[in-house]
């Protein structure tokens, strides 16, 4: 009799203490999880933030590459690099050019001999 | 609980409630009676437009190659109020930025008046230095950070860049500080070459940095579109030293070379001198920034005298064999001579011969009303329509001004006021069986993605003269180039040649008469005859050569020779089974 006296004034209520202690848990994981997702957002942010300027920079290096490229392979500066002698090429005169017409050649006559046997012959 | 301790807990509990209610009151004053002024502060605060700039089109010539396009560069700012050591500061921007050292100083020691102060503060927005190549700011923002010193920031921008300088100056034009066109192509087109930037709304922290998460509304930048000309930059190339050629040897006071496309009108190459350099534009005069072949007009000469002569074998007034009487190289009831006695020269013989009188003569058999019609539709005394600004549309008085003797002039070129571009455009007409094509310079338009925005497709203005006159003209014109023409020297060995010569005194506006020792040549033909695959005009205003020797058979025509000889080339063109490769002998006939 004297035990169930001591049960019922000093008991512990544990599953009382356990939901609670749960519930704090949940709400600790929670709002540690939300913090943790802010902070993970604005580190994602700042990630990103760099990410576009460097992005921005090697945009801006392609492009002034770009240009110099455009320069160094412009019309103006080949001209002068071949005038410099930069180029080695040599311009080729007139008399060392063949051109080639089309006029077609007549059909043989019968029995006639031909200087040359690969030229195209008109029907 | 006794009364005394109920009054004190009753007091306390209204104590409570009153300040509730107050902060309430306010609460509910500051959310929703103030809600807008707080929320815009908080907004002014922390909000922030960023604008995300478009970058200027490219302008690329017919083969793609860039003519005009952005190189990205920097605006040094400094703000004052970061900066500590401004000593030292100066040392290190003056020897990356090559700026003397005061007037850093200068700059560091500027103020500003607040009115939140309410007094002078150091100044928080100073330009140091425009357009500073995008590797030595990185060089600078590099020794500023390893020495921890605040206070340069560098904003940045693009500059316009030509990468072949003096080549083309003209007809490209060129932007001002606002990277806005006031010239050219870049003026003409700056609707097209202008992008639209865009912006996105997002909010700071309270030390200015982006907070990426709470980024807004947001629209993309559209660059500017691509412009692509009909030049063609192997053809200018080959105008352009031979012009530069040219101009080491006669040192004219102008020159204007023109090469088009006669089918379509588009122009292949266009240059002028004197030129400038687009990429160093300070302390250029303004004459040399001037389109001389659409803005300065000139008498023609006899290259006028096509017109003339494709007016009458339109009207079968005559036809090329039809034999006209040259009065013996002396029309007395004009005072028109001829540089050579003739007596009856055959239509095509006026042309090939050059005479003054014959064509003034097949004029007369026109008719006043006639003649101005035809000379009208050819296109003179109108713009023609090029996309280039500045254009003017030159001076052809209607037949009521005219003087007793303008119909004896003006069919030889004189008391006519034509541009380079005009005389070309005519002779496109002659070239392509009788249609004014408009002069084209801009070919397409495209997008980022090479889609076609705006096309630009050859507009035929009219049909000026009939096939049979062009092709009348067209034999004539092989003959002025041949050995018994004025244009010997204009013959291109492997091709058949059309042209003719001009050669026009200036007037002088003093004595209001024509000069002796002043003279604009010119060479205007297309080749090959047969089958043209351009019209170039050869145009040099006072040459200096003796007066013997200054003629657009000896000064234009073999410049136009030499074009034409590398442009055949450069073309891949076919040369013609019956013209011979053999060397050109200047006939003694050059006088015009």
């Amino acid at each position: 009799m004297a035990t169930n006296r001591r049960r019922h004034a000093n008991a512990i209520p544990i599953a009382s203490f356990m939901t609670w202690g749960i519930i704090a848990l949940f709400a600790l994981c929670g709002g540690l999880s939300y913090v943790w997702c802010k902070n993970q957002l604005y580190n994602t942010g700042t990630e990103i933030h760099a990410l576009e300027r460097e992005l921005a920079e090697l945009k801006n290096k392609n492009e002034v590459s770009l240009s110099k490229i455009a320069q160094l392979s412009s019309t103006a500066k080949l001209q002068e690099r071949y005038n410099t002698g930069f180029i080695k090429l040599v311009p080729i005169t007139n008399d060392h050019i063949v051109a080639v017409g089309n006029a077609v050649p007549k059909p043989p006559a019968a029995g006639e001999l031909r200087p040359v046997s690969n030229e195209r012959t008109a029907p | 609980m006794n009364r005394a301790t109920k009054n004190r807990a009753l007091t306390a509990c209204l104590a409570l409630v009153g300040s509730f209610t107050v902060f309430s009151f306010r609460l509910v004053h500051l959310q929703v009676t103030q809600h807008d002024e707080y929320a815009a502060k908080a907004a002014d605060a922390h909000g922030l437009r960023v604008p995300n700039y478009s970058r200027r089109g490219p302008i690329l010539d017919i083969h793609g190659e860039p003519l005009a396009q952005n190189e990205p560069v920097r605006t040094v700012i400094a703000d004052c109020s970061l900066i500590k050591d401004r000593d030292a500061m100066a040392d290190i921007v003056s020897s990356a930025l090559a700026l003397p050292r005061a007037q850093l100083l200068e700059k560091f020691e500027r103020e500003t008046y607040s009115q939140k102060e309410k007094k002078n503060i150091p100044a928080q927005y100073v330009v140091l230095k425009k357009e500073v190549p995008e590797n030595v700011a990185m060089d600078l923002a590099d020794a500023l950070a390893a020495r921890k010193m605040r206070g340069i920031s560098f904003a940045q921008e693009t500059t316009r860049v030509y990468p072949n300088q003096q080549m083309l100056c003209h007809v490209l034009g060129f932007v001002n500080g606002d990277n806005v066109g006031v010239d050219g192509i870049e003026r003409t087109m700056e609707q097209y070459l202008r992008g639209h930037d865009g912006f996105r709304y997002t909010e700071r922290d309270r030390t200015g940095k982006e907070i990426v998460p709470y980024r807004g509304q947001e629209k993309e930048a559209r660059n500017g579109y691509r412009v692509k000309l009909t030049i063609d930059m192997g053809l200018q190339n080959i105008v352009e030293q031979e012009l530069d050629a040219a101009i080491k040897q006669f040192h004219p006071k102008s020159a204007t070379v023109i090469m088009m496309q006669p089918r379509t009108g588009e122009i292949l190459a266009l240059s002028n001198r004197p030129n400038f350099n687009l990429n160093v534009q300070d302390n250029v005069p303004e004459d040399f920034r001037r389109n001389r072949a659409i803005s300065d007009m000139v008498e023609p000469g006899s290259t006028f005298k096509i017109v003339t002569t494709a007016a009458a074998l339109t009207e079968h007034i005559v036809n090329p064999a039809t034999m006209i009487f040259c009065e013996n190289g002396y029309f007395a009831a004009y005072k028109l001579h001829d540089h050579r006695p003739y007596g009856d020269l055959s239509v095509t013989d006026i042309l090939v011969k050059s005479s003054n009188v014959g064509v003034a003569k097949l004029a007369m058999q026109l008719g006043d009303q006639k003649f101005y019609e035809y000379v009208r539709r050819f296109g003179f005394g109108e713009r023609t329509g090029v996309n280039l600004p500045g254009e003017i549309s030159g001076v052809i008085h209607p037949p009521h001004t005219w003087s007793k003797i303008s119909i004896s002039r003006m069919p030889m070129g004189q008391e006519v006021d034509a541009t380079p571009i005009q005389m070309a455009t005519a002779m496109c007409a002659i070239a392509n069986g009788g249609h004014l094509m408009m002069p084209q310079i801009v070919h397409d338009i495209t997008d980022d993605a090479g889609n076609v925005v705006t096309p630009f497709a050859p507009q035929e203005v009219r049909a000026v003269v009939s096939k049979s006159a062009t092709d009348g003209i067209r034999n004539a014109l092989i003959e002025v180039v041949s050995p018994k023409g004025t244009a010997t020297l204009a013959r291109v060995a492997g091709f058949k040649v059309a042209g003719k010569t001009g050669t026009a005194q200036k007037y002088d506006p003093k004595t209001h008469q024509a000069t002796h020792d002043k003279y604009v040549v010119s060479f205007l033909g297309f080749m090959p005859a047969e089958e043209p695959a351009f019209v170039c005009l050869v145009l040099l205003d006072e040459a200096q050569v003796s007066h013997d020797k200054n003629y657009g058979g000896l000064v234009a025509a073999p410049i136009f020779s030499r074009i034409g000889e590398r442009a055949a080339r450069y073309l891949g063109l076919t040369p013609s089974a019956e013209e011979p490769a053999g060397s050109v002998v200047a006939s003694q006939n050059i006088r015009d």
